[in-house]
């Protein structure tokens, strides 16, 4: 195991190199320029192939073409970038093929602020692409090292789903450095909990088959069989149709194939004092979910009965970590609250839901110290300037 | 050695303040200690506001976030501005004179003067230097950092000007105050 100091940056590309990532197009943009930058160095070393696309959409276009062509292939952005692969998103989801997506979040809208974490794009990770009828999986580290684990994880999932798989980090995790562990060998990723999945091919006849099964290998173009990749339905034989029944095969796949097999992924959350039925569940994903731990285990020091419940499967969400009928306080790093929205959704009717959201900046632990406080003696929140903590 | 350790530093871009994070940084993990550090900056490539926050501790770190920081490094009036009232009784700010013009002396927390561009100039004839001299300061008032560490992270993270950049450390080292 090799120990630097390093960003996220590094460590997610040094993650997609040990998983055989030989494929990575990109357009650079802050706070994910030096992941294009490390991969541009990295990838000619391990016999890969880097590519400067002239937009992110050619970025992601070419990514579904390497994935054709048999490779693992990965892409990343920030926010104004990831807007830009909504029509080849649709296209990976619709050819099934495997790609990873890394998205940098920074503050938006448009170019926003670029060098400040953002969380505005919890609901974009779940819809990148017009039309429905798909399922999408996001993952969402919170340090640079789990920046590493989860675009592996990333890559595992995209070839047993035959799908693209996101993975949503921060300005933070990515540009921050980070003491970073890489594994050298097999044990040490063994050890690391990583989990690799080799690419297969698929060489037919039923290469778009109507199930929800996994590890169908993916279509691979020049494999002496026939391949497809076109806007258009797949048939199960693999020709292109535009045609009702066929396309309601497809969607059935595309959804099922994700909502059918959640186990695969749906260990992903951390949990930090939670097994005593908190009287206030703090509810997080990336950066901040560092501050709200630290927050809450000292709000745990001081006697105040509170939880934190990180989540880190994001999409397909996972509603059964909110059985509990009880006080929630979702933090985000926006000011329009996205995350709170799906945990109103998925906590029992009568649970109280509450907001805290900054911008361009993580929460400080008094901030969030004081709010627990404020909950728990069933206090309103207020607007305090521009922040929205009332909902 | 406290549960952890915070050490902000701030100034304008260009100055080096992501490098002397990333120095101090480096030196942690070649102790073994757990990392991290964030840096924060305009859109400029040269001239912005730039703030690197260093902590460092023997466990893993949960919140990066550098909230009473133990050493502020102020490398600009407007960063020591901004940051000073960060600091709590038992910390220190550590600043240049020449960028830091006006000092709150209502302040608890101890304030060292380190005249690292005048001292650059006198040695070096230019300001290039000033950032190693600060390391210098750093290495000997930040208890828990090992001074050879520091100089090593030095030397493999600024591949240029090795010689300058030891004696320019050693400068700052053997400061007194």
């Amino acid at each position: 195991m090799k120990r630097f100091l390093e960003t996220g940056n590094f460590a997610i590309t040094e993650g997609a190199i040990l998983v055989g990532c030989r494929f990575f197009a990109g357009y650079p943009i802050t706070p994910a320029t030096e992941l294009a930058e490390a991969m541009s160095l990295r990838l000619p070393q391990e016999g890969g192939i880097y590519l400067q696309a002239e937009d992110e959409c050619a970025a992601m276009h070419l990514c579904i073409g390497a994935s054709l062509g048999g490779y693992k292939a990965m892409t990343a952005t920030s926010g104004p970038g990831f807007i830009l692969y909504a029509d080849p998103y649709g296209w990976a989801l619709g050819c099934e093929c495997p790609v990873v997506v890394l998205n940098s979040g920074r503050v938006g809208p448009v170019s926003g602020i670029t060098g400040a974490p953002g969380q505005g794009e919890f609901y974009l990770m779940r819809y990148p692409t017009h039309g429905g009828n798909f399922e999408t999986i996001c993952l969402a580290p919170n340090s640079a090292q789990e920046c590493m684990a989860m675009t592996v994880e990333a890559f595992y999932l995209s070839e047993r789903f035959r799908m693209p798989v996101s993975v949503l980090a921060d300005q933070l995790i990515t540009d921050g450095f980070e003491d970073i562990s890489v594994p050298e060998n097999d044990a040490e990723m063994k050890e690391m909990g990583f989990r690799v999945w080799p690419r297969k091919i698929h060489q037919g006849p039923d290469f778009y088959p109507v199930t929800d099964e996994l590890d169908i290998p993916p279509v691979v173009l020049g494999q002496n069989t026939g391949a497809l990749c076109s806007d258009w339905t797949p048939t199960e034989e693999g020709y292109d149709i535009e045609e009702v029944e066929a396309h309601h095969k497809h969607a059935y796949r595309l959804i099922y194939k994700v909502r059918n097999n959640r186990h695969i992924f749906n260990h992903l959350y951390e949990k930090v004092h939670m097994d005593d039925d908190p009287d206030l569940v703090v509810v997080s994903y990336g950066t901040p979910s560092r501050v709200v731990n630290t927050a809450v285990k000292k709000a745990r020091s001081n006697g105040l009965k509170v939880g934190a419940l990180r989540l880190i499967n994001l999409w397909p969400f996972p509603d059964e970590h909110f059985s509990l009928n009880t006080k929630y306080l979702v933090v985000e790093l926006n000011w329009d609250g996205e995350l709170v929205r799906e945990v109103q959704r998925a906590a029992p009717k009568d649970s109280d839901v509450h907001f805290l959201g900054t911008c361009g900046d993580l929460p400080t632990v008094p901030r969030l110290t004081e709010t627990f406080e404020k909950i728990l003696k069933g206090q309103p929140l207020q607007r305090i300037g521009w922040e929205v903590e009332a909902w | 050695m406290k549960d952890r350790i915070e050490i902000v530093a701030s100034g304008f871009g260009g100055q080096g303040v992501v490098r002397l994070g990333q120095i101090v940084g480096e030196a942690g993990v070649k102790q073994g200690l757990r990392v991290a550090m964030l840096k924060s900056h305009g859109t400029e490539m040269r001239g912005g506001y730039v703030r690197s926050q260093v902590v460092l501790s023997k466990d893993a770190i949960d919140s990066p976030i550098c909230e009473s920081p133990d050493y502020f490094i102020a490398l600009s009036s407007a960063a020591y501005e901004r940051f000073k009232d960060t600091v709590p009784n038992d910390g220190i700010i550590l600043y240049d004179p020449a960028l830091v013009e006006k000092i709150d002396e209502t302040l608890n927390c101890t304030q060292k003067a380190f005249p690292a561009k005048t001292l650059s100039m006198e040695n070096f004839d230019k300001p290039l230097f000033a950032n190693t001299l600060v390391l210098g300061v750093v290495a000997k008032i930040i208890d828990v950092l090992d001074k050879d560490m520091v100089l090593d992270s030095i030397l493999k993270i600024i591949p240029k000007f090795h010689e300058n950049n030891k004696k320019a450390f050693q400068i700052g080292y053997d400061y007194t105050f």
